[in-house]
């Protein structure tokens, strides 16, 4: 009984290391900054993230690079607000 | 042997204490901890009963694995009818409590009635008193924990207290433990405060016989390398739970000035790295603290930093611990504060008042976008110029509030729905809550599976009732699969995408129930299927249970537990005044969640908003999986199948 496995302890094979995911939620990709890297832009979607590396092989994703985010925000949201105009 | 815990009935009113065994069938039928406890409420509370009178009940519970060799098992459990709602309340809080009152020998403490003045209940070795609580009323959380000790002369008591928001008549005060672990959330604080009652003190020396020690030794390494591989654990025990937070903020997933932003900018002060880097610069290198056997360690300590607000204030060097993610919540993305000192001196004096971080935070922010709107004037304030971002206005606030002192801090302390009916207007309209009670700190209107969860949480808008947060990770669907089909199956949709409606209800369900199963047993959440995917569950809490206790069980009659400890609070709220689309009472979000767009964030997520048909819609199939009618009332077979169709008739099991 103690060594079967339960679905909780095999599916920890299938974490992943040494990525973040972009956080843009249509986006998702996979990035894989280098070690000690500490922002990283996403080759999909163009957002762009502060890293912090928990310890070697696990960064996660500290925040977005406020500038791009905002700049990125402000133009989809201009988008959304012509549309409401043009209808 | 673990399951020979005793339940102790104390009436304040009379003095009389009854202590009871607890039968094994009861244990099979509700396990422990926040189970039997909804067991207990519902048959041992008067239906309709004033929540701060004396027909209401206090209930400190810990699971079954408390204090065994089981990891983390440290959660003590508090359930009342709450003060803030009216309808169910409950919390739950680590530390070290619920071990001790296990070695005393209880597993649950009933307290009801009313005592004629200030008092305490000391539980130690089978024994239960109740103490005259002079030298422990009026004192704040920490101080009332010393006291105890000294009084007694045992520096080893555990202690659950209640602060003086409490004291007051606060309606959302929490039973706090050690230096910041909060029994938050349900109004447990306020409650023992009606009762004249400050504390249930703990001591014990009853070992716990574990049933099969070698087999639960040599399980543990498995089950720790589960808990301390998982990646999601490893921040936790770098970063504490802010960094929940600031991955939320990262996409613009919280709630920001109230609610009309969803991201709060340039915040890096707050960002849990800076946090670690104040707690690392006060308190050291080694500053991650953690509950009763857990190997996390996600709490943090620190003292507040020497920056120009703290010496204002003469806060410079208060000791105190975390702050959560829920602290960042309230003090910084709601009232749009962005100061480290900010966060770390309101986190110091909600621990110390014993006062919900979450409820406080967001009735300020709330106050904050009424008086932007005019709705409330300097008048009301009493001269604060309560704007957003202003720190000094929100650490007054909290003071107010929590001593009563000002017209607006004593409108605020009845809660949220009460507030409104005496500020008036339409200020109702930017109360962000469910069932009356404020929403914790995040945005859900990109994540409609979240927003179910919040919307249907048993104790009002919450996280901790059935969240399924792993949705965020974008897992394969074949992961997901097979997460959401155990123990029972299930072949509906399952979507990896979190703007998705279609799989959530059913994902929300599953998460109802884990979360319920967790409690039952009484370890902490974050040792289960929450932030991460690869945490034990059902399955592996049926080895865990047995190794530990005796008691066999299957993953499927687990599930069967906790499904019905679920129903049991549903059918608490019912009777207490739960309809599904009541506004004030009701399982459904304010129209905000609906009407207004994000504005910030992740491209995708700026100009998201919830689709009011399709969210009903998700809505009716989790009344379907839960075996509910179209109005969330259990149906007549689904109690029959989880044999609460006596509920109401039968006399109390124990
Ligand atoms: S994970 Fe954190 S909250 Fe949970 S038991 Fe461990 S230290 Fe306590
Ligand atoms: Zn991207």
């Amino acid at each position: 009984m103690i060594d079967e496995k339960s679905t909780a302890e095999s599916l920890g094979s299938t974490r992943t290391y040494g990525q973040v995911r972009c956080m843009n939620p249509s986006c998702t990709s996979r990035i894989t900054p280098q070690p000690g890297q500490t922002m990283a832009k996403c080759p999909k979607c163009g957002s762009e993230w502060r890293i912090f590396w928990v310890k070697a092989g696990l960064p996660r994703v500290r925040g977005p690079v406020w500038e791009t985010s905002l700049k990125m925000a402000n133009a989809k949201w201009d988008t959304l607000t012509d549309k409401k105009e043009e209808k | 042997m673990a399951l020979d815990r005793k339940l102790a009935v104390v009436d304040l009113t009379t003095g009389n204490i009854e202590i009871k065994p607890i039968p094994l069938d009861v244990r099979k039928k509700f396990l422990g901890g926040r189970g039997l406890a909804a067991y207990l409420l519902y048959k041992y509370v008067k239906p309709g009963c004033d929540p701060m009178g004396p027909e209401n009940a206090v209930i400190f519970s810990a699971g079954p694995l408390g204090g065994t060799l089981a990891s983390a098992g440290s959660r003590t459990d508090v359930m009342c009818k709450n003060p803030l709602t009216g309808l169910l309340g409950s919390g739950n809080m680590g530390g070290f409590f619920a071990p001790e009152l296990r070695w005393a020998g209880f597993d649950h403490i009933l307290v009801k009635g009313k005592a004629d003045k200030p008092v305490y209940i000391w539980v130690h070795d089978g024994e239960v008193e109740i103490k005259d609580g002079k030298n422990v009323w009026g004192k704040t959380v920490t101080e009332a924990q010393w006291a105890v000790r000294e009084e007694l002369g045992d520096p080893d008591i555990k202690s659950a207290v209640c602060g003086p928001a409490a004291e007051k008549g606060v309606k959302y005060g929490n039973v706090m433990t050690g230096i910041k672990n909060a029994n938050g959330r349900g109004g447990g604080g306020s409650v023992m405060g009606s009762k004249n009652l400050k504390m249930v003190a703990a001591r014990g020396t009853m070992d716990i016989k574990i049933a099969h020690p070698m087999e639960a030794l040599e399980f543990d390494k498995k089950y720790i390398e589960m808990i301390t591989g998982a990646k999601v654990n490893q921040t936790m025990g770098t970063l504490g739970t802010p960094f929940i937070w600031g991955a939320a903020n990262a996409w613009g997933g919280v709630r920001a000035n109230n609610f009309q932003l969803n991201q709060l900018l340039y915040s890096d002060d707050i960002e849990p790295e800076s946090l670690d880097e104040i707690s690392n610069q006060t308190v050291g290198k080694y500053h991650m603290a953690a509950c009763f056997g857990c190997q996390v360690h996600c709490r943090a300590k620190y003292r507040i930093p020497d920056r120009p607000l703290s010496q204002k204030l003469g806060m410079v060097g208060k000791y105190d611990e975390g702050p959560e993610y829920t602290s960042q919540n309230a003090f910084c993305g709601e009232p749009g504060c962005t100061k480290a000192e900010t966060l770390l001196i309101c986190n110091h004096l909600v621990n110390q008042y014993g006062v919900d971080n979450l409820e406080i935070g967001s009735l300020i922010s709330w106050a904050m976008e009424l008086y932007e709107k005019g709705i409330l004037t300097s008048k009301d304030t009493g001269g604060i110029d309560l704007r957003f971002g202003n720190d000094e206005a929100l650490i007054e606030m909290i003071h107010h509030i929590c001593n009563r002192d000002t017209w607006l801090g004593d409108v605020l302390a009845e809660g949220g729905l009460a507030a409104a009916e005496k500020i008036g207007r339409d200020s109702l309209k930017y109360m962000i809550h469910v069932k009356g009670m404020n929403h914790l700190g995040s945005d859900e209107r990109a994540t409609p599976g979240l927003a179910l969860n919040a919307a249907m949480a048993s104790r009002g808008s919450d996280h901790l009732r059935s969240r399924p947060a792993i949705d965020l990770y974008h897992l394969p669907e074949q992961v997901l699969r097979r997460i959401y089909g155990s123990p029972v199956p299930y072949d509906g949709p399952l979507s990896p995408d979190q703007r998705e409606y279609a799989g959530k209800a059913w994902m929300v369900f599953w998460q109802e129930t884990c979360f319920m199963g967790v409690d039952c047993l009484g370890t902490c959440k974050y040792h289960t299927t929450f932030l991460g995917a690869t945490l034990p569950n059902f399955e592996d809490w049926s080895k865990v249970l047995y190794y530990n206790t005796g008691l066999e069980m299957t993953p499927r009659e687990m599930w069967d537990v906790a499904e019905r400890c679920n129903l049991i609070e549903r059918l608490f709220n019912i009777r207490e005044g739960m309809k599904k689309d009541d506004p004030l009472k009701g399982e459904m979000l304010v129209d905000r969640y609906f009407d207004e767009p994000c504005r910030l964030g992740a491209p995708d997520v700026v100009g998201a908003t919830l689709d009011r048909v399709k969210f009903e819609k998700m809505r009716a199939e989790f009344y379907q999986h839960k075996g509910c009618d179209e109005d969330g009332i259990p149906t007549p077979q689904t109690l029959s199948r989880l044999g609460l169709d006596t509920l109401d008739a039968e006399q109390p099991r124990l």
